[in-house]
């Protein structure tokens, strides 16, 4: 099976800082990390490879610095990888995105498209449906586990709230997978070396697919954003004690709680 | 001004209407999608038009006049065998000609599991502009657009996002953030039945289907919430908890980083990754108060932070704070409940 893996290069936002004094996002210095989701899409894919043979090329549209990524997901055992990068690919919201995405692996020898859930940055979670939407195939969310089944068709179980579901689906198709679904393997030094001696990681600017203008980046983005703002405090009471009386703490503020009639006993 | 070639071109001022999607759970109306109804009432409101609702399956139309009640004015009903089963690309095509058909200017549908498997699917077969997990919205008093407001850069900024030239404009809302508007049996309105246009097949079949059971509330809908995180320690951590849960009547939760650790499922995540909750009383047990978590809890009445760090943020963030260590707090707190329980008995 030939297998697509859709990676996002995104800011490490755990590690992303307040400035206290002029209460703005401190954004420089922050290391940039493969989307933590990405990480079950490829090892998902790379079981599969295991099992059944094929290849695993993975992709990405991002600025040149997002190759650091391509060289972790060849670490991971991935074949090829392609890095989409281009100005007019800037600016780009998740139909533009999706679009390019799309027109990319519509170039590529491919039985099944494997993406994240979500991407911590903007965690919209809409680039799986939206590529399969411009590729006219079927889909799925939430996928925890996967089986090919021969004759182009695919297992796929994925967990709900409240059920687990069990899907056959026609290849090509499209599976995101789950958070926490797998344990991804690690980077192997002896695999991520191939990227220093083969040519292994493929640029590829507009001049390759040759994408309308209109329809990619900020000219292909129908939605734009009006504004930022910091997430407006929620006011709260802000009554902190350090009890030398535990005990007598914990009664006074448990009657507290049932004179204000949040708790009954 | 040119535009891609691939998309239709459009007369945005044909588009009318506040839409939001109703999803069936069980039969009943979901509460993801009431939620939606009222978002749409109060929109439709400062627009001065009407609001819609969409019902999608097999035997929904029953359902309609509960649409009403809840604040449609119009309902929008696919009532077909074809829908019997729930995937993703069928719905999003359904809704998707239906929206080509009547021009709405703005679809809403709940961020359920569900609601974000395929609304985006939908917006693509528009062209149109889609905002993710919501949690308010706007008309913008200049430009007169409905934005849509999220947490974006993991919670740290908040983005209001406007969709330009393209309709419907289409939102996802981050589920129980707003209210479930009231019922009202007196209220009246049209019922349309419909018949979008879809394919025969997309190559998807459902085989097998477990339902399971979790055994607990789920914690968007517990009105006291005893939530654990890093600071318990260990699995054990949660067994105290639970047992002061259950001397309160409440049930437990956790943060991110006690999912993480396993010592907690991820239904019971609490914030920007996890859920929303309204409960009454939220206890922040050995949680530092990142602000992806506390964006899951903005909605809590009464947030009551346990922690020996009197520095962590939580404290900033809570209406009563003991700062101390979990172990000798939570004893406590059981034990002063008790001790009221018991002379109340008496
Ligand atoms: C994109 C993104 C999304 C995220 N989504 C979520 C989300 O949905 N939900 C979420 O919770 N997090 C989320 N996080 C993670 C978040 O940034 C924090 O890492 C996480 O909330 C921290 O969990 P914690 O408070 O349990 O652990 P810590 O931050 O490690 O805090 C543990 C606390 O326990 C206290 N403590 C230790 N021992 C004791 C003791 N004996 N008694 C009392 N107190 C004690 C410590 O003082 C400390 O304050 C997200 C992060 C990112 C980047
Ligand atoms: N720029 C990108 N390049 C490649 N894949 C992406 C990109 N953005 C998102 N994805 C994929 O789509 C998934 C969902 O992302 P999102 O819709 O942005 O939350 C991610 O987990 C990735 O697998």
């Amino acid at each position: 099976m030939d297998i697509v893996v859709c990676i996002k290069w995104v800011p490490n936002t755990t590690s992303v800082n307040i400035d206290q004094k002029t209460g703005t996002l401190i954004r420089s210095g922050v290391p940039s990390v493969i989307n933590p989701h990405d990480l079950h899409a490829l090892e998902i894919a790379l079981t599969l490879k295991d099992r059944f043979g094929g290849s695993v090329t993975a992709i990405t549209m991002a600025p040149p610095s997002a190759k650091l990524g391509l060289e972790h997901a060849i670490g991971m055992g991935c074949d090829r990888a392609i890095l989409l990068t281009d100005m007019v690919y800037a600016g780009a919201d998740t139909l533009a995105t999706s679009y390019t995405l799309a027109k990319t692996i519509s170039k590529l020898k491919f039985d099944l498209i494997l993406v994240g859930q979500e991407t911590v940055d903007s965690s919209t979670a809409h680039i799986g449906a939206q590529v399969a939407s411009w590729l006219h195939i079927p889909y799925l969310y939430y996928v925890v586990d996967v089986n090919y089944l021969g004759d182009g068709k695919i297992w796929a179980k994925r967990l709900l709230e409240d059920a687990y579901e069990e899907y056959e689906l026609t290849l090509p198709a499209l599976l995101a997978a789950a958070m926490h679904s797998t344990h991804p393997r690690r980077v192997k030094l002896s695999y991520k070396l191939r990227c220093k001696s083969e040519q292994i990681i493929e640029v590829w600017s507009n001049k390759t697919l040759g994408l309308e203008a209109n329809c990619v980046g900020l000219k292909g983005s129908p939605t734009i954003v009006r504004k930022t703002s910091f997430v407006p405090e929620v006011p709260r009471k802000k009554i902190v004690c350090k009890p030398k009386d535990v005990e007598q703490a914990a009664e006074w503020l448990i009657k507290r709680l049932i004179e204000e009639r949040l708790l009954k006993i | 001004m040119s535009i891609c070639s691939e998309w239709d071109k459009i007369d945005p001022r044909e588009y009318r209407g506040i839409w939001a999607y109703l999803e069936v759970e069980d039969g009943v109306l979901g509460e993801g999608g009431l939620q939606m109804l009222g978002v749409a009432r109060n929109l439709a409101s400062q627009k001065d038009t009407y609001v819609g609702g969409v019902l999608i399956g097999k035997g929904v139309s029953s359902l309609a006049r509960e649409a009403i009640y809840y604040g449609a004015d119009k309902v929008f009903i696919a009532d077909d065998e074809k829908f019997e089963e729930y995937y993703a690309a069928l719905y999003a095509e359904a809704l998707a000609s239906l929206a080509k058909e009547h021009k709405p200017e703005v679809i809403l549908v709940s961020g359920t599991m569900r609601g974000r498997e395929f609304t985006p699917y939908v917006a693509n077969t528009l062209r149109t502009g889609i905002t993710a997990d919501c949690t308010s919205f706007e008309v913008d008093p200049a430009v007169k657009d409905v934005l849509g407001v999220r947490p974006t850069f993991g919670a740290y900024l908040i983005a209001h996002i406007r969709t330009l030239n393209r309709r419907p404009a289409i939102f996802t809302a981050r589920p129980n953030v707003f209210p479930t508007p009231e019922r009202n049996p007196a209220r009246e309105g049209e019922i349309i039945h419909t018949q979008p246009k879809v394919a025969d097949g997309y190559g998807v079949k459902l085989v097998n289907k477990k339902r399971f059971s979790r055994g607990t509330v789920p914690i968007e809908k517990a009105k006291i919430l005893v939530s654990g995180g890093k600071g318990l320690g260990s699995r054990d951590g949660f067994t105290i908890l639970q047992e002061f849960a259950k001397v309160i009547g409440g049930e437990i939760s956790g943060s991110r980083k006690a999912v993480d650790a396993g010592w907690i499922t991820h239904d019971k995540q609490v914030g920007q990754t996890g859920k929303t909750v309204r409960s009454d009383l939220y206890f922040a047990v050995g949680i530092s108060g990142a602000v992806q978590h506390l964006y899951g809890i903005r909605e809590a009445r009464c947030v009551v932070a346990i922690n020996k760090d009197p520095d962590a943020p939580i404290f900033d963030n809570c209406d009563y704070g003991l700062i101390g260590d979990y172990t000798e707090v939570i004893p406590a707190l059981i034990k002063a409940v008790k001790k009221l329980q018991a002379r109340k008995t008496e």
